[in-house]
């Protein structure tokens, strides 16, 4: 088949950026990354672009095709040579571009490593046996565990165009993946590091993540793990998990929104007080509700009732959300993974027994 | 007429009360009857999904519980936010047998109607792009939009994550602007309007959010809207009321009039003032009113 490709080149030497269009003769089986090696091989050989294992592991090829962040070794050309479509291809966003689809990934990995991406299972002492986690405990962070690290969640990520320090999805995924695993015992440092400026509370639910990510993983999912992690064990001096908190007491006193008191149950009375001038000019609009009479649902003693039930029932905190993901089809273990499923439990810190056997 | 379950969602009753008296006097004219929920609460909005994830799964239980009761196969929602959490939790519901079990008796326990999984949730947007809606849509659009430049702006969690919303390609969607055009206006395109307005973090990382915010303002203003559309009422009062602080943040004075979907289609199909409440926006919409002589 005939492959048409429009690509942004960028040449650093000169400064110049210039889309330029291909066409190749390619096998009906070729995806995009092996369009571009036909490019490399047979037209210019200048092209650059990263690339590595071409089996969606390795996470070298993330780039952007028609503006969407994708692995280069996963888009099948056919569907889009049938249509007659001649997509655009440029390199990831969030990164400053190197050459051509060459992205600089150190801002990423700086982000990577701020999140302490090893273990620390709290003693120092190397059993000579086999530590075995449940299955059940590894299922927590399955999802995360499947990160690859190729940027794509990063490229489109709305709140780190605005706010380049944000942590991000990535690194952020990475956190959940040591918060949520059995064996580590730095929790509490680890989400207290995460709460800071430009941690999980930066993030602002745009979604393109989950969207784009091409394992699975989830990350907007994997930071509000992160942030119901961080309210059960009581870190929640951050405005975002005061803005968190404001809705769930809402929901169990009158049931909606107590909208007008969300600014200073968010930012503290001073704050709200600087503001005044800004939600006068909301009021004279309506839009600043009157707290009085409280808008009540009916029946809000359920949603009250339902709350007490719920926490009786212990599966706060990432547990609440990672219950879910059963259903959502993320998740490919099942529990046939026999043997492990008796394993012991283990608790962080606490050096677990050897196994048996 | 189609019976629908119909969830208001908090800022429809509070803040945004023109977007319930808009959504409310246009239903009927889009063959909607709309089943009022009474004893319903707020879906927690990504925040109780946030701080207590299973206290979220079951208030939203509760929402589509009380929603099958009255026999409806249909809730639905007017807010992009209320769509996800909603939906998210249906899915989770409807797939998971033993947590639907689980859940549905805790419903039971402190007096709710069990939820069996019966009801689909559906955005206002999606009811009336389509469809018979679609249909009712162009003839109750008979006053026409006069070919008004309107910037569709979707927001966020009506196009993504796609495994639970699913009605359109969340990066070519296509539902607003086929409303728009149906209703005599000019659908404008801009890149932003599949981007986030930066609501959910406006009160916690406020700069953060107006960096956010400033795309589709701009973006719309340069490529020639003389409105946009939205189809959320947390993305409306980011686009509408914030914007008053993205103008004192950057100097420049944006002046884009913000209309709600119920409230563009409103207008095209005749609502009068006491039903579309014009006056309650922040960013005024005279001129859009001038130009359409309404």
């Amino acid at each position: 088949m005939i492959v048409a490709l429009k690509i942004w080149r960028f040449d650093p030497e000169s400064g110049e950026r210039a889309l330029r269009e291909y066409e190749v003769d390619a096998p009906e089986w070729a995806c995009l990354l092996d369009v571009l090696d036909l490019i490399k091989d047979k037209h210019d050989g200048t092209l650059a672009y990263r690339k590595s294992c071409r089996m969606m592991i390795c996470g070298s090829c993330g780039m952007r095709m028609d503006g969407r962040a994708v692995l280069a070794c996963k888009e099948r050309m056919k569907p889009i040579v049938d249509s007659g479509h001649v997509p655009v291809i440029s390199a990831m966003g969030n990164m400053p571009v190197v050459k051509d689809l060459v992205v600089d990934m150190e801002p990423f990995w700086g982000k990577i490593r701020a999140v302490k991406p090893w273990l620390d299972p709290g003693y120092d002492e190397v059993a000579e046996k086999e530590r075995i986690v449940s299955q059940q405990q590894m299922n927590v962070i399955h999802k995360e565990a499947l990160c690859i690290m190729c940027g794509c969640c990063v490229s489109e990520c709305n709140s780190m165009e605005s706010d380049p320090e944000f942590l991000g999805p990535a690194a952020l995924a990475k956190g959940f993946r040591f918060v949520g695993d059995a064996r580590d015992h730095d929790d509490v440092g680890r989400l207290n590091a995460l709460n800071e400026e430009h941690g999980i509370w930066d993030c602002t639910r745009c979604y393109f993540c989950n969207e784009r990510c091409p394992k699975g993983v989830d990350p907007r999912d994997a930071i509000a793990k992160l942030g119901a992690e961080s309210i059960k064990q009581g870190i929640d001096h951050d405005w975002g998990a005061k803005h968190a908190k404001w809705f769930v007491r809402s929901a169990e006193t009158t049931g909606w929104l107590r909208e007008t008191e969300l600014v200073p149950k968010t930012q503290g009375i001073v704050s709200a007080i600087k503001e005044s001038g800004f939600a006068l000019k909301l009021l004279r609009r309506g839009k600043v509700p009157s707290p009085f009479p409280p808008h009540v649902a009916d029946k809000v003693k359920e949603a009250r009732a339902l709350r007490e039930l719920v926490k009786e029932q212990g599966r706060d905190g990432a547990l609440g959300i990672v219950q879910g993901e059963h259903a959502l089809g993320q998740i490919e273990f099942m529990e046939e993974a026999g043997a492990r499923e008796n394993a012991p439990e283990i608790q962080p810190g606490v050096e677990p027994p050897p196994a048996e056997g | 007429m189609k019976r629908v379950a119909y969830y208001t969602g908090c800022l429809a009753a509070l803040s945004a009360k023109e977007l319930n008296t808009s959504t409310k006097a246009l239903a009927p004219k889009v063959g909607l009857e709309l089943i009022e929920l009474e004893a319903v609460t707020c879906c927690g909005a990504g925040d109780i999904h946030e701080a207590e994830p299973d206290y979220y799964l079951h208030l939203n239980a509760r929402i589509l519980a009380y929603a099958e009761a009255t026999g409806c196969e249909t809730l639905m929602t007017i807010c992009n936010v209320c769509t996800l959490n909603l939906r998210q939790a249906n899915w989770q519901l409807k797939n998971d047998p033993n947590l639907l079990a689980r859940v549905s008796a805790n419903l039971e326990a402190v007096g709710a109607p069990p939820y069996t999984g019966g009801v689909e949730v559906k955005h206002l947007l999606w009811l009336i792009a389509e469809g018979d809606g679609y249909e009712q849509l162009k003839s109750a659009a008979h006053k026409g939009l006069k070919g008004l430049k309107v910037a569709p702006f979707y927001g966020c969690q009506i196009l993504r994550p796609s495994k639970i919303l699913g009605f359109e390609d969340p990066d070519r969607p296509w539902s607003l602007e086929a409303i728009i055009e149906a209703c005599g206006g000019e659908a404008i395109d801009y890149p932003a309007k599949i981007k986030c307005c930066g609501f959910p973090i406006i009160q916690a990382r406020e700069e953060v959010a107006l960096g956010e915010l400033i795309q589709p303002i701009e973006q719309a203003t340069e490529a020639g809207a003389d409105a946009m559309v939205t189809p959320c009422p947390l993305c409306h009062l980011s686009l509408d009321a914030w914007q008053l602080k993205l103008r004192e943040a950057t100097g420049r004075d944006f002046a884009m009039p913000i209309l709600h979907l119920s409230q563009l289609i409103g207008v095209a199909a005749g609502l009068d003032e006491s039903e579309l409440q014009f006056k309650r926006h922040v960013v005024p919409v005279q001129p859009v009113v001038d130009q359409l002589e309404v």
